[in-house]
C-alpha cells in the first residue's frame, strides 16, 4: 500500500531550525502539505482546526510537551486515531516506554536521519 | 573551718529558722547578711561561669571571622556581577553563531535542491558557490569552541570556591528543594520525563527503541 504523499502532516517543535529540517526530509521524501507549531498547546489548535494526515512532535517543550500533546490527542474522541511520531533527544527507557503506553506510533531518537525518518513513517503506514 | 563552710553553715541555719516558721526572729539584718553570703558563695561560681562563656564567645566570634573571610573568598559578587553575566553571554554568542551557520548551511543546501540542473555548467557554478558558503560556515566551529572553554573556565572557578568552602565548614545539604519555584520545576521534569540528551553510551538507541516496538 502506497503512502498518500499530498496528506498534511504537522511538525511541532520549539527549535525552528529542527521543523526547517525535518520540513526539508519530508520534501525530499515527497511530502509537500507541511504545517508547523511550536509548542503542544499551538499544535492542539491546529489539529482541531484542520484535517492532518500524521504528527511528528518533539517531546520537550514549553509550555505543553509533546507528551501532554499525545496523551491529549489520544483522549480526543475526533483525534485520537490521528498516526503520532515522536522525533526527541529525551532518550530514557522510561521516555519510550510512557510514550508507547500513551500510544505513539513510533520514536525516533535524536539526532536521526533522513532513512530513519522514511522507515517509521512507512512502518506507520504499514508499508 | 572555711569561709565557704561557715557560710554554708549559717545559710542552712538561717534556712532552717525559715523552716521552722521562726520569720519572726529573723531580722532584716539576717536576711541582708544573707543574701550576702549567698551571693558571696556564688560570685566563684559566677566568675567560673563568666570565664566559660566568655571564652565560648571568644571562639563563635573567631569562628564567624573565619568564615566571613571564607565567605568573602567565595566572591559571590564577583561571580554574580562579571563571571556569571560572562558566561551567559557567551553562550548566547553560541547558540547565535550555531543557529546562524546552521541557517546558511540549510539555506546552501535548499539552493542545491531546488536548483535547475538542465544547464550542466551553470549547475556546477552555482554548487560551488554554495559548498564555499558551506565550508565558511563552519568555521564557527572554532570560535564556539573558544566560547565554550571560558564558560568551562568559568564552572571551574565556581565549583573550586565552593567545594573549597563546603568542605572547610564541613557543610551539610539541605534536604529537598529551597524554594517552591525549585520544587515545581522538579516535579514537572518528573511527570513529563524531562531528562534532555542523555550521554553518549546513556539512554536508548534507535535499535533499542526499534526492538522495544517490535516487542509489542
Amino acid at each position: 500500500m502506497a503512502i498518500d504523499t499530498a496528506m498534511p502532516i504537522l511538525v511541532v517543535d520549539d527549535y525552528k531550525t529542527m521543523i526547517r529540517i525535518i520540513r526539508n526530509l519530508l520534501k525530499q521524501l515527497g511530502f509537500n502539505d507541511v504545517d508547523e507549531a511550536t509548542d503542544g498547546t499551538e499544535a492542539l489548535q491546529k489539529l482541531r482546526a484542520k484535517q492532518y494526515g500524521l504528527v511528528i512532535s518533539d517531546w520537550n517543550m514549553e509550555p505543553m510537551t509533546g507528551y501532554e500533546l499525545l496523551r491529549q490527542v489520544r483522549g480526543d474522541d475526533r483525534l485520537c486515531s490521528m498516526p503520532f511520531i515522536m522525533i526527541t533527544a529525551e532518550s530514557k527507557t522510561e521516555n519510550v516506554v510512557a510514550a508507547k503506553k500513551a500510544g505513539v506510533n513510533n520514536y525516533i531518537v535524536k539526532p536521526f536521519n533522513a532513512q530513519t525518518l522514511k522507515s517509521k513513517i512507512d512502518a506507520v503506514f504499514g508499508v | 573551718m572555711s569561709n565557704e563552710a561557715s557560710r554554708a553553715e549559717r545559710i542552712k541555719e538561717v534556712m532552717d529558722e525559715i523552716g521552722m516558721g521562726n520569720n519572726g526572729d529573723i531580722s532584716i539584718n539576717e536576711i541582708l547578711s544573707l543574701a550576702q553570703t549567698m551571693s558571696q558563695s556564688l560570685a566563684g561560681v559566677y566568675r567560673a561561669v563568666d570565664a566559660s562563656v566568655q571564652r565560648e564567645f571568644r571562639e563563635i566570634a573567631s569562628y564567624i571571622e573565619v568564615m566571613k573571610s571564607d565567605i568573602a573568598g567565595l566572591q559571590a559578587n564577583d561571580l554574580k556581577q562579571t563571571h556569571l553575566p560572562t558566561a551567559g553571554k557567551e553562550l548566547d554568542a553560541v547558540v547565535e553563531a550555531t543557529e546562524e551557520a546552521t541557517n546558511t548551511i540549510m539555506e546552501c543546501a535548499e539552493a542545491i535542491m531546488c536548483a535547475d540542473a538542465t544547464d550542466h555548467d551553470e549547475y556546477k557554478a552555482l554548487v560551488d558557490d554554495q559548498i564555499m558558503k558551506i565550508f565558511e560556515a563552519c568555521s564557527f566551529q572554532d570560535i564556539t569552541g573558544q566560547r565554550i572553554t571560558k564558560v568551562v573556565e568559568t564552572l571551574t572557578m565556581i565549583d573550586e570556591r565552593v567545594t573549597r568552602f563546603a568542605q572547610k565548614f564541613k557543610v551539610q545539604d539541605a534536604e529537598g528543594h529551597v524554594t517552591e519555584e525549585e520544587a515545581a520545576r522538579a516535579q514537572r521534569k518528573k511527570d513529563l520525563i524531562l531528562e534532555g540528551p542523555q550521554q553518549k553510551g546513556e539512554g536508548v538507541s534507535q535499535d533499542d527503541v526499534d526492538n522495544m516496538f517490535s516487542a509489542a
